[in-house]
């Protein structure tokens, strides 16, 4: 049986021959994989060296090269935060020490399964919308301190 | 306001459908372009009036597109590629993610011209993870573009063939270096390579490759459309055409404004970004993203928006990122956080950056905790010394260039911030 369900394999097999060679894939396979499953595991990386021809090593130097892979399981919110120089300017620091207690609080109160994970993050490229953060593919700009409460809500319930 | 400059990229900014086909087509002579360069023109006379016009890169090195372009080889047989670089990594650019918002068409147009002046049938956009939102409009755009019959076979019954592909990066600023981002396209680590041999005469899988940035390629239809000396009536003789500026900071406005080169510095701030937030004055400017040297107030006294302007001030205008620092915030700080990001993203090849964004973050870290010595803050300034033109690509330059500016200007901050911290704390 395989690990990947028949829509990822489909999609995985699409990308296979979309590209000049199928080391392009490489990028878009993993993609395509968290998409799904939020991370890449072990299992999965040899299933696309047997089963698919993407070599282990060319994927696995992909995958920790990469800011975006993961090679560990991954929260169901994957919060990334901008620390560079204009969410910096607007407040990013105070906003991120808030985040960081919030999903302290939640996971004193729900141990391992807390919902969210934390990345300070390079640069999200949204400048004018300072300061901004995602989560999972969902950008929230003007995210200052004081709004931090409201925006984590809406995902989950806040600590009690 | 707005209509009184001259829309060469925004040109259907504000409309209804703004970046629909329908839109580009009927309000900003969408797909005219390339009908004429399809229709009569040979490859030599795209380039010469592109040269002609003087159209230099936008991505942040400035180089002549017209120049670049003639550098691929015409008689060799095979494959060549086009790539739009639409990564736009470096902190404080988000103009190439406003076009994509605003006016992706003109950019598939212009790709489909310049991949005719070089003789390329197959193209890519290569933009980074982190503009979902904005990868959807590029994916739409040039879906629509297949379905008119504008991508694809036979373009426009000229014998012309040109596939357009879109392709996701994954975070990691060396992909907006053009080699790196090859690399990446190739499926590996985006690691730059050496050159030459140049992408033009062996790039993707190591064939014949042009790599230009989103608004570059985006000023190419409306060149075709309006010839060479019509773009040269905006900006200067020697950065002709108009520029769209990322302007960030604690302003009233900040955004992407679209103004001629050569435009003074003070109207962009007081005027399209309506002036810095009640209360704030300007400490510090940095003119064209985190690799170029920042500005004191005095420098910034009758400063222009252009490639010249900023070279006199041995500085950069980069990508037209433009990042107000205002009187509230650390330049310690800020120092820390633009070294800090540097040494993320050296890709590890070469030992000056490798080594050099590691040392000089680990002075850094001894500053903001105070337990380093006052001579270290000029230490900073020898290390960089160390890592310029010394590397495969530009990034361990990108990361010493503005650290030398901050010690040479702000030393007296810094030593401060040392001191006794009061250099300040952003807030």
């Amino acid at each position: 049986m395989s690990v990947f369900s028949e829509s990822l394999k489909a999609k995985i097999e699409s990308f296979l021959t979309r590209y000049e060679t199928r080391r392009s894939a490489i990028l878009p396979v993993l993609h395509a994989i968290q998409d799904e499953h939020g991370w890449v595991s072990e299992t999965q990386v040899e299933e696309l060296h047997h089963k698919y021809g993407l070599d282990r090593v060319q994927v696995k130097e992909v995958i920790t090269f990469y800011d975006i892979y993961k090679d560990h399981p991954v929260r169901k919110y994957q919060i990334r935060y901008c620390k560079n120089l204009t969410c910096h300017m607007l407040g990013a620091q105070d906003a991120i020490c808030k985040i960081k207690e919030h999903i302290k609080a939640l996971d004193a109160q729900l141990g391992e399964d807390g919902p969210f994970s934390l990345e300070e993050f390079p640069c999200l490229g949204k400048c004018d919308g300072a300061p901004v953060m995602l989560v999972n593919k969902e950008r929230i700009e003007h995210a200052t301190v004081d709004k931090i409460d409201s925006i984590l809500s809406k995902y989950a319930p806040l600590p009690k | 306001m707005a209509e009184q400059k001259p829309k060469i990229i925004l040109q259907t900014e504000g409309l209804p459908d703004q970046r629909s086909l329908k839109t580009y087509v009927e309000k900003a002579s969408g797909y005219t372009a390339v009908r004429k360069v399809l229709g009569g023109m040979s490859r030599e006379q795209v380039i010469e009036e592109v040269k002609q016009a003087g159209l230099r890169g936008r991505g942040g090195a400035g180089f002549l597109t017209g120049l670049k372009w003639s550098f691929v080889p015409k008689d060799i047989t095979g494959p060549k590629y086009l790539i739009c670089n639409n990564d736009e990594s470096e902190p404080g650019t988000f103009k190439d993610r406003y076009i994509c918002t605003v006016n992706p068409h003109q950019v598939v147009e212009g790709m489909i011209i310049a991949a005719y002046a070089i003789g390329a049938n197959k193209g890519y956009i290569y933009t980074r993870w982190e503009f979902q939102e904005e990868i959807s409009y590029l994916e739409a755009a040039i879906k629509e573009a297949y379905d008119a019959g504008f991508l694809g076979k036979n373009l426009f019954g000229s014998g012309f063939d040109f596939d357009l592909d879109h392709y996701t990066g994954a975070g990691a600023y060396i992909c907006g270096e053009e080699t790196g981002l090859i690399s990446s396209l190739e499926g590996k680590k985006g690691q730059p390579k050496v050159k030459p041999p140049f992408p033009a005469v062996s790039g993707y899988l190591g064939r014949p490759t042009i790599v230009n940035n989103t608004e570059t390629l985006a000023n190419v239809p409306w060149i075709i459309n309006n010839g060479a000396k019509a773009f040269r009536q905006f900006g200067t003789e020697k950065s002709p055409g108009t520029k769209l500026f990322s302007i960030s900071g604690a302003l009233n406005k900040p955004g992407v404004y679209e103004v001629p080169l050569g435009y003074p510095f003070a109207s962009l701030l007081n005027i399209e970004a309506g002036g810095m937030q009640p209360g704030r004055t300007l400490k510090a400017l940095i003119p064209g993203g985190a690799s170029a040297p920042l500005l004191t107030p005095a420098e910034c006294e009758g400063l222009t928006m252009d490639f010249e302007a900023m070279a006199q001030r041995n500085t950069m205008l980069g990508s037209g990122a433009v990042m107000v620092i205002d009187d509230r915030q650390s330049l310690a700080e800020l120092l820390k956080v633009t070294i800090e990001f540097f040494a993320h993203e050296s890709c590890g090849q070469c030992t000056p950056c490798r080594e050099g964004t590691g040392w000089l973050n680990n002075i850094m870290d001894g500053i903001m905790d105070r337990s380093a010595k006052p001579e270290n803050v000029e230490r900073l300034r020898t290390v960089a010394r160390n890592m310029g033109g010394k590397t495969i690509c530009a990034l361990s330059d990108a990361c010493a260039m503005p650290v030398m500016s901050y010690v040479q200007k702000f030393s007296g901050e810094l030593q401060a911030y040392l001191a006794a911290g009061s250099g300040g704390h952003s807030k």
